[in-house]
């Protein structure tokens, strides 16, 4: 028989962490979001004006402040947590460097693919994804 | 390494999750501590000893040792 004792709901603590990581991070992800489609929308990245190069980095801003929401969230979480959090990285990293790596040997064999930044970041979020999820469970 | 966590935790009649909050860490990590996923760190082991009451070493022992109560 299962005892409430054996209650698998998140602590009061856990809540909290959570709740102020939202709080940091999604302002963070809609500012990047609103920019980045500014961007594309008027920015004109494909024009010839100079200026394209600086509103290309605009988004930029806010996903720093992204990365001061994640690294406030590493020091308000246990060891056991940041554990876990740095094998995801791990993860994340590994398979973002063996992509870039391949596109380019890809490159220099003389294939010419649109977006390589764009691939090497999606392998990179899948990496993390899937390795903190393998972390987790175990 | 074994730990008595779970029973102690059991004992007094605490979740996991209320447990976490009195250790200040996660439920996460306590189910890690409780299953031998995870040996904590020397602050985190006196914190579970002073909050229970006892020694560190009647709470965690080695993997090898027998149990407290347990004949060798």
């Amino acid at each position: 028989m299962t005892s409430t004792l054996d209650s698998q709901d998140r602590s009061d603590g856990d809540r909290a962490i959570f709740r102020a990581y939202q709080l940091e991070f999604w302002p963070g992800i809609i500012a990047y979001a609103v920019l980045l489609t500014g961007v594309l929308l008027w920015g004109d990245l494909d024009g010839q004006s100079p200026w394209r190069f600086a509103w290309a980095v605009v988004p930029v801003l806010p996903a720093l402040w992204i990365v001061r929401a994640v690294l406030r969230h590493v020091r308000r979480i246990d060891d056991y947590q940041r554990l876990l959090l740095l094998q995801a990285l791990g993860g994340g990293f590994a398979v973002a460097m063996i992509a870039a790596v391949t596109m380019a040997f890809l490159e220099i064999a003389g294939l010419r693919v649109e977006g390589v930044g764009w691939i090497v970041y999606g392998a990179g979020m899948l990496g993390w994804i899937i390795t903190g999820t393998i972390a987790g469970r175990r | 390494m074994k730990n008595q966590l779970k029973t102690l935790r059991e004992a007094h009649g605490w979740t996991q999750g209320a447990l976490a909050d009195r250790l200040g860490v996660s439920r996460q990590t306590v189910n890690a501590l409780e299953t031998g996923r995870y040996d904590p760190a020397l602050p985190l082991a006196f914190r579970i000893a002073r909050l229970f009451g006892q020694p560190i070493e009647l709470i965690f022992m080695p993997p090898d040792e027998p149990e407290e109560g347990q004949n060798p």
